[in-house]
């Protein structure tokens, strides 16, 4: 593929350093990224298109280069090239291999699992509220944005150049699909800040879950090539949910929309109720939209819930808490057998976790905090896991995998001490002082 | 930026695979690549089996319909220059097309069948809509080229070759593995945009502009016994169209789209753009002067033995 620029160019950044072109990685909208060689070791280099690399763009990347933002979930500007043939551009750290953009996702190109969806959008939420309380607005959500771990669910924001400081009013460029409605409309006003991010993070979650766009139903069957009329009146002057409560005229067409049938029909209530919410009244009222905090309680709890088919071994979305309502394998249609349920509550503000204890099922650190304000689902915070006996299959306990000693209580009466590496078996009625004041109590249901 | 309307010379030819009952392939190149008349390249390859039984129609109504929303895709490109454009065509290549293309296959498709229903069939019920696309299934592969965008976009299999500006062979569709044997994503398929693959390159400089761009349904490929031959065929038209022109390569295309279909057994269809570069004396003369080119193609590339 051929770029803007040719293998072997040298260049100048503005630190200093020269880099030398590798090879070009890919084109998007806005510009094309290259691999480059540098002192401190190969990095990527975005270099906008001549239409692209406005005073205001350069304005942005230079603050935003500035701002020395240090957070691993996030590829960011750390170094402005200089003008170059009409152009410029800046440096960013490499994107693993291992994270995969979402066009891949919809094209059904990726293995993952709803437990790895979950904890993604879990991710992105939090990704976006640390963005949030820095006070930048990211102005331009979309899924060319995010890459994922399919395996895992870990999340990287790429080409963060379209952040600014909440309140810039800079223009907006690319598409709609993301857009409050109120800035699709343009009205007086309205302004890309927290409030419009939280409507298209509202999108994003639901085309990561869903695949597909919220307000896409039979009504946008009818659109012409690039119809910017038609697109304004669908996205910003009559956005209406294909799942709307009241109104069913852009329902999703049985024919054409087969997978936001499949994937809202398989999604907990606990989440439809959020995406309703986002995509009624949240539509009209930006200050009732769902808060990053709502979607992070709500993802968690949802992940914490999922359980495997026993017929099928896929995962399925259950409601979180006791005794949720029944229901069917979205593969295979068997009924869900829903296995016991950890109960972990916090020292004060006392809040209650509920954990399905599938095969597997883990308890982070995350677990263990009334509020966490980050969540790991990595092997590093790993708290404890389910494990199955090694001699006696069928057989389950719940391992400790913390640095702690765990004091058990068996449902008759029975102390026990379980140390770091050690086993409880897993029974109904077992409880658990996991240290520092926090409880665990293994319920049937 | 230079942003001159360029001229390319196109070439097309299908041929009709040995014991085929029609040629189940079908093609189009339209447009001179101005950002008025954007160049449009198709080519599609009707599954052919007897569950596709009208396959050479789905083919067709692939091609005419890509000729219309690619065109109409590359009008819109015309201010591409503005703030934030080149954004918008992006995501609406990436995304929206893919979807409005099969949306508008199926109609095409759906209403052909409802006014072509099988005759004497008194009794039998009324096939689903997915039954009926899966009569008419196809691939597609379709480019359209402006001065200042070339984009394509591909369903199943089938290749696309660009010679890029300095003489780089690139396959910027090709899947990362190849399906396996007959089976091929289709535009009959379920969701079946979920299967287009789309390439992006947009276009800042005349001189970096692709050289050549070729499409070609699988009876090309598959008649050579490894992708490296196949490559070595696209290299050689490079150069055989740099040393003949258009006009000489023209004249051979279907004795090479023969010889291709005798070893894949399979209908070959290609459809070509080459670019003009700035001080290019006339084809004729670079022909006359040329001296004779090594390879004969594709008769001396490495071919599949006929099974």
């Amino acid at each position: 593929m051929s770029g803007m620029l040719d293998s072997g160019t040298r260049m100048a950044v503005e630190n200093g350093d020269e880099i030398e072109i590798i090879d070009m990685l890919g084109a998007g909208g806005q510009g094309e990224v290259y691999r480059v060689r540098t002192p401190g070791g190969d990095k990527a280099l975005k270099w906008y298109y001549p239409t692209s690399a406005t005073p205001d763009q350069e304005t942005i990347v230079r603050e935003l280069v500035t701002r020395d933002f240090d957070d691993d979930r996030f590829l960011w500007p750390e170094a402005y090239v200089n003008a170059h043939r009409g152009s410029f551009g800046y440096l960013m750290g490499l994107r693993p291999e291992r994270y995969k953009g979402l066009p891949d996702l919809f094209r059904r190109q990726l293995r993952t699992s709803t437990g790895a969806l979950l904890t993604a959008c879990l991710y992105t939420v939090e990704a976006y509220q640390a963005l949030h309380s820095r006070g930048i607005a990211y102005r331009d959500i979309s899924w060319g944005n995010i890459f994922f771990d399919p395996s895992t669910g870990d999340v990287l924001v790429c080409d963060n150049d379209n952040a600014v400081v909440e309140g810039d009013a800079s223009g907006i460029s690319g598409t709609m699909k993301f857009m409050a409605p109120e800035l699709v409309r343009a009205d007086p006003g309205a302004r890309p800040g927290t409030q419009s991010d939280l409507h298209s993070l509202a999108v994003l979650l639901f085309m990561l879950l869903m695949n597909h766009h919220p307000f896409e139903g039979r009504r946008e069957l009818g659109i012409h090539c690039l119809d910017e009329a038609a697109e304004r009146k669908l996205y910003g002057k009559n956005p209406l949910f294909v799942f709307d409560p009241t109104d069913d005229s852009n329902a999703p067409d049985p024919m054409e929309h087969l997978t936001v049938l499949a994937t809202w029909d398989a999604a907990a209530d606990k989440l439809q109720e959020l995406f309703r919410r986002s995509f009624t009244v949240g539509l009209h009222e930006p200050a009732r939209r769902v808060r990053e905090s709502e979607w992070r309680d709500a993802l968690r709890a949802v992940l914490d819930s999922v359980v495997e088919c026993a017929s099928c071994g896929r995962q399925n979305m259950t409601e979180p808490g006791e005794n949720p309502p029944p229901r069917a394998c979205w593969g295979c249609r068997a009924q869900l057998v829903l296995p016991p349920r950890l109960t972990v509550t916090t020292p004060p503000p006392r809040t209650e976790h509920h954990i399905r204890l599938r095969r597997a099922a883990r308890v982070q650190a995350h677990h263990l905090l009334p509020e966490p304000t980050r969540h790991d689902c990595s092997d590093a915070s790993l708290v404890a896991e389910l494990v199955e006996h090694p001699s006696k299959p069928g057989r389950f306990g719940i391992a400790n995998r913390s640095g702690e000693t765990w004091r058990g209580t068996r449902s008759d009466g029975t102390p026990q001490q379980i140390g770091p590496g050690q086993t409880v078996p897993l029974r109904s009625g077992l409880e658990l002082d996991l240290g520092s004041g926090v409880r665990a109590a293994v319920r049937a249901k | 930026m230079t942003l001159g309307v360029r001229r390319w010379d196109t070439l097309a030819d299908s041929v009709q695979g040995v014991g085929k009952r029609c040629n189940q392939d079908w093609y189009a190149c339209e447009g001179t690549g101005s950002g008025e008349d954007p160049l449009v390249l198709a080519v599609a390859d009707g599954h052919g089996s007897a569950r596709h039984s009208r396959s050479e129609l789905g083919a067709r109504f692939a091609v005419d319909r890509f000729l219309v929303r690619a065109a109409e895709f590359g009008r819109a490109a015309r201010d591409c220059h503005e703030p934030g454009r080149l954004t918008r065509l992006m995501t609406y290549a990436r995304d929206d097309f893919p979807r409005a293309l099969v949306h508008d296959w199926r109609e095409e498709v759906l209403g052909h069948w409802s006014r072509h229903r099988p005759v004497a069939d008194d009794g039998a019920r009324e096939p689903e809509p997915d039954e009926k696309l899966l009569l008419y299934g196809t691939t597609l592969i379709g480019a359209v080229l402006t001065p200042w965008l070339f984009v394509a976009w591909q369903i199943g299999d089938g290749d696309l070759a660009v010679v890029e500006h300095d003489g780089t062979l690139t396959r910027p569709l090709a899947p990362e593995e190849e399906d396996l044997g007959d089976e091929t994503e289709s535009l009959c398929g379920p969701e079946a945009w979920a299967a287009v693959r789309m390439h992006w390159a947009p276009v800042f400089e005349e001189a970096r502009a692709p050289r050549l761009v070729v499409l070609s349904t699988d009876g090309l490929s598959k008649s050579f016994a490894s992708a490296d031959g196949y490559r070595e065929f696209v290299a050689g038209l490079d150069d055989r169209l740099a040393a003949q022109g258009s006009s000489g390569v023209r004249e051979v295309l279907p004795q090479w789209l023969r010889q291709a279909s005798q070893y894949s057994g399979d209908d070959t269809t290609l459809t070509a753009a080459l670019r003009h570069r700035h001080g290019d004396v006339a084809p004729e003369d670079v022909a006359r002067d040329a001296p004779p080119h090594p390879a004969a193609l594709p008769l001396e590339t490495e071919q599949k033995t006929e099974t």
